[in-house]
């Protein structure tokens, strides 16, 4: 065999990936490219097969790439400066969508929704409050989701409550029982600081009302109002009853949720996608666990439900607009979807065309809960500027770790909170 | 003849240059760059801030407390790991049994990636089934729950032993390399003018070991200046930016409050404090090839 020499071996290392390198990679023109953080405990399986029924229904093949809940916060702004976001990607109604639709990273999707029809199709609540931003509609709603108060109601019998309290009263009463029987009445898994926003909310807008709440959340009011002490000074006095389990800090929503499964605590302020966890670990809803409306405190307050809407939305530099538009159409009017999705994930379908009955007795519970109240609000990292939420999030962490210290943490999250704001 | 090595050099380095240019020096200027705007990471609209983002780091009380645990890092990745990779060297450099097996074992943890380190030292942490408050319930006549990474007392040295776990396996390694080339008839003298084991390591063995000593050191150094990767898994630099590095916390004003050209000026401090350790650490390393040869 001859031998073959440095240079010969150099040019030819070199020649195989120019050679590579000449025949650009054209993307497949019928292919369209998604994002999503619909991960892990949150409904990876399900949007999987919610996938394969498009690309079925209509020969597009999708490119698609799942990213962590958390991570997806950060990672989806930072393709947004590099210009290379997905096709379609999954986000948050709310300040977020505000956020990036205000960097001019969305593309307007008004056309499609009048094409589909969608005003007939879609829930005119979340319409409303979802779908449009700056006079235009970016985002479509895919689901949504209810947060009430989950329970263990073979705990709840245990201890001997045999109804969900309706009044504040009777929750406090609630608590005291379980507590008695040396179960932890709430469990809270704030590791990743968002899960404790919820009890802020409701306490805030069960004193305060939606008004005042969402002038805190745009900055029309400041975290050293009265109106916050008191919804804090409320949090504080469940926490120095010993109503919440320890180390809420070291847990993660899941690891509350196994708590509450557990019978090591009673109940847990979460959103529906809980019992799409619980779900697919076996629980049967109704049995094992149940739902009810955390009770109001005030005459004459409007009764509000939170929770965020998770929607799709377009990319700017978008390269399939037509796959896309079918794609967002097909994912909110193809019942079969919808439905398949929205029991899997544990969420709320935004299509009016779904028969809440179809869904389990808990669910029913969370739909019914939601169109009985006055208004829907997102909840706080959604309804307030990234930048704001930040401060937020960390302050409910802080005042979990430390309740006694809440003027302090008030007084530095008002001083942070306005320099989010002003930047 | 050297013509024609010099373009044989000239072309094998250039691939790995371009590539070091593109990932490296390239992203540097840019951070320079950035560090003089106001640019929030994502919008095109930003604006030239002169030396704001700099002036604004010395009333920075995040900051200061990020420079702080970064300088706790450094000083415990000095004492931690090299002196326990020291002792397992000096342990295991010997004719013990099992040497070769208890070798690998210990340097196990350095060939895991820093996610998987991390998820493993999070489950020994964990309050309530953890492996660590396991244990120390036996000691206590109440089941022990401490919340080690949710406490802004212990977060971050949490991390740091978790960190440290890792690192004294490559210590270990740089030690035993050291060992070998130390003299065996030094050490033979040593026995035979009646030197005790701790003598023979104070007067010989420490002062030979010298040039290993300033790689461990500067690795571990080096290392601790880059540890971000198993703080975010283990706290994410929290609770409370307690367990905050200067790493962490640029990573935190960038992606987290959106503050991209703030976060520039923390990676253009962090560099300067970087090149001032590996100076050192060339320095150290030239003095002492120049003691040994």
């Amino acid at each position: 065999m001859e031998r073959i020499n440095r240079r010969t071996f150099l040019w030819g290392s070199l020649a195989a990936p120019a050679v590579g390198l000449a025949f650009p990679a054209f993307a497949d023109s019928g292919e369209l490219t998604i994002s999503h953080y619909f991960t892990g405990d949150l409904g990876l399986k399900a949007f999987n097969e919610e996938l394969e029924k498009f690309t079925k229904a209509t020969g597009i093949a999708i490119k698609n790439s799942p990213i962590g809940h958390e991570d997806y916060k950060t990672d989806i702004l930072v393709r947004a400066a590099g210009n290379s976001l997905p096709d379609v990607f999954s986000y948050w109604a709310g300040a977020r969508v505000q956020f990036i639709v205000d960097s001019g990273s969305l593309h307007p999707i008004d056309d499609m929704w009048k094409q589909a029809n969608l005003d007939s199709i879609v829930s005119k609540q979340v319409a409303a409050s979802a779908t449009s931003y700056n006079g235009h509609r970016y985002l479509l709603p895919f689901n949504y989701h209810y947060v009430g108060v989950f329970y263990n109601p073979k705990v709840f019998a245990a201890a001997g409550a045999s109804t969900a309290p309706k009044t504040w009263d009777e929750f406090l009463a609630v608590c005291k029982l379980l507590k008695s029987k040396g179960v932890a009445p709430i469990a809270v898994g704030s590791k990743n600081r968002w899960p404790a926003q919820f009890w802020f909310d409701y306490l805030l807008l069960r004193t305060a009302g939606p008004v005042y709440r969402a002038k805190l959340m745009s900055g029309a009011a400041k975290y050293s109002d009265p109106e916050v002490a008191a919804a804090m000074a409320l949090w504080k006095s469940l926490l120095d009853a010993g109503y919440f389990a320890e180390n809420a800090n070291a847990q993660d929503w899941t690891d509350a949720a196994d708590k509450v499964t557990r019978g090591e605590a009673a109940m847990t302020l979460m959103g529906t996608w809980v019992t799409g966890y619980w779900n697919a670990n076996g629980l049967s809803p109704g049995k094992d666990y149940d739902v009810f409306v955390l009770p109001p405190l005030k005459s004459g307050v409007p009764n509000v439900a939170v929770g965020p809407v998770d929607g799709l939305v377009m990319a700017a530099n978008v390269k399939n607009v037509a796959g896309a538009n079918k794609f967002l159409e097909f994912m909110i009017t193809n019942e079969d979807v919808q439905s398949s999705w929205v029991s899997g994930q544990g969420a709320l379908s935004a299509n009016v065309k779904i028969d809440p009955s179809r869904f389990n007795s808990v669910m029913q519970k969370a739909a019914a809960a939601v169109a009985a109240a006055d208004e829907f609000a997102f909840n706080y990292d959604l309804a307030t500027p990234p930048p704001v939420a930040e401060v937020g999030l960390s302050m409910f962490a802080k005042f979990i770790d430390s309740p006694s210290d809440v003027q302090a943490i008030l007084a530095q999250a008002a001083g942070e909170a306005e320099t989010a704001f002003k930047k | 003849m050297e013509r024609h090595n010099r373009i044989w050099r000239a072309a094998l380095l250039a691939l790995p240059l371009a590539v070091f240019v593109a990932f490296v020096v390239a992203p540097l200027l840019t951070s320079f760059y950035y560090s003089v705007t106001n640019w929030n990471g994502y919008s095109s609209n930003y604006a030239f801030v002169g030396l704001a983002n700099f002036t604004r780091i010395a009333s920075d009380r995040l900051f200061m407390q990020a420079a702080v645990n970064t300088a706790i890092w450094i000083v415990a990745a000095i004492a931690l790991p090299t002196t326990l990779g020291l002792a397992l060297a000096l342990l295991l450099d010997s004719k013990v049994a099992g040497a070769r097996i208890f070798k690998s074992i210990f340097y196990l943890p350095i060939c895991l990636s820093a996610v998987i380190v991390g998820q493993i030292w999070i489950w020994i942490y964990q309050p309530d089934w953890g492996l660590l408050n396991a244990f120390l319930s036996h000691f206590s006549d109440r089941p022990f729950h401490y919340a080690w990474l949710a406490k802004p007392g212990s977060a971050l040295w949490s991390v740091i032993v978790a960190w440290s776990w890792q690192q004294t396996g490559l210590s270990m390694v740089i030690y035993l390399a050291g060992l070998t080339s130390i003299p065996g008839d030094l050490l033979e003298v040593c026995e035979i003018e009646g030197a005790t084991r701790w003598q023979r390591i104070r007067l010989v063995v420490l002062p030979l070991l010298a040039p290993a000593t300033v790689v461990a050191v500067a690795l571990s150094v080096i290392n601790a200046l880059k540890g971000f990767d198993i703080l975010y898994i283990m706290t994410g630099g929290g609770p409370f930016n307690s367990s905050d590095t200067l790493a962490m916390h640029m990573y935190n004003e960038s992606f987290k409050k959106y503050h991209m050209g703030y976060g520039s000026a923390i990676s253009i401090v962090l560099f300067l404090i970087a090149i001032s350790v590996i100076g050192l650490y060339f320095r150290e390393l030239r003095k002492v090839d120049r003691i040994y040869g």
